[in-house]
């Protein structure tokens, strides 16, 4: 890499740092232009920019290991033993509580 | 399991956080209860999620999602509705972690060391990657970009339990920073910057590993 590369843009270290604002639309304007120029040359920091992207759009991590089913019946078990979600025996025994009329 | 059925379609975030929800879990009785199954059901597959990358054993993930349903329910009537629900749940889901944390005999680092060292081994045999040629641009192997996808999901396990609950919240889970910093009780800034540690501590995690896996 040529000397006046250096001088034009950024160290790698810097354009790194400058990766979440990068990613968060917030590089001012001649920031953004040092930031591109500096990935224009350096492969280094473009697969750096590309595994950067790759963490930070990780919302397909979230299906990744669903809950095991014998999880939500446990839980459901479970509340329903501390009177939190009931049953269907107390649903049907059930009447909403209504206001006695006035004498 | 004698419990309520399912009786009506089981409710997404967006539903769950609406003041009309709020409403049916706050009744009194069977339409009270019914609504809690419904919001359990329909919640329990991300906050597991969140705790399971916090926490190792199944048994324990399931205590505390337990932990977090019955918090929820103890606090509703005191809920303010300043945030959403499920961010406040998540923060309770937090708290319970923490506390789970605080009450282990190893220290985080110990935690963490002990993950790095099982994560090496299982990862020895992933897949060189060589980089990219095009900025912006995924590989064309369609193996590689699995092997990356892969390697990320270890290098989240990897991650300090600190910057993996951000990362966890921001990232995986689609947070905005205010909502996460409420969770973890820091400033939008120090999520910030935490976050951004984080996606750091990703990238290289992976580089390493990919730059002592053996060439295929």
């Amino acid at each position: 890499m040529s000397g006046w590369f250096y001088k034009v843009t950024y160290p790698c270290e810097k354009v790194r740092e400058f990766m979440y604002d990068y990613l968060d639309d917030s590089l001012p304007t001649i920031t953004s232009i040092r930031f591109h120029l500096h990935l224009n040359g350096c492969v280094q920091c473009r697969e750096y920019l590309f595994l950067y992207k790759k963490a930070a759009d990780a919302k397909s991590f979230r299906k990744e290991n669903p809950a095991p089913e014998e999880f939500l019946a446990s839980t459901l078990e479970f509340l329903e033993k501390e009177g939190i979600t009931g049953s269907e025996d107390d649903a049907a025994d059930w009447e909403p509580e209504t206001k006695e009329p006035a004498p | 399991m004698g419990g309520m059925k399912p009786s009506q379609s089981i409710p997404d975030f967006e539903e769950i956080n609406s003041p009309e929800f709020l409403a049916m879990l706050l009744a009194k009785g069977p339409p009270g209860q019914r609504a809690f199954a419904r919001m359990v059901q329909g919640t329990h597959d991300r906050f597991l999620g969140f705790i399971r990358r916090q926490l190792a054993s199944q048994e324990e993930c399931l205590e505390v999602l337990q932990e977090v349903y019955l918090a929820v329910h103890k606090g509703l009537p005191g809920f303010a509705g300043k945030s959403k629900l499920t961010t406040w749940i998540f923060s309770l889901a937090h708290h319970k972690i923490c506390d789970r944390i605080a009450d282990r005999d190893r220290s985080h680092q110990e935690l963490t060391e002990n993950r790095e060292a099982s994560l090496s081994t299982e990862t020895a045999g992933a897949e060189r990657w060589d980089g990219i040629t095009a900025w912006d641009a995924a590989p064309d192997r369609v193996s590689a970009r699995n092997a990356v996808e892969g390697l990320i999901g270890k290098a989240i396990e990897a991650l300090p339990e600190h910057a993996r609950q951000v990362y966890q919240l921001r990232d995986v889970e689609g947070m905005s920073g205010e909502e996460t910093a409420e969770v973890m009780g820091i400033t939008p800034e120090n999520v910030r910057v935490q976050l951004h540690r984080a996606r750091r501590q990703i990238v290289e995690w992976v580089q390493e590993k990919m730059a002592g896996a053996p060439k295929t």
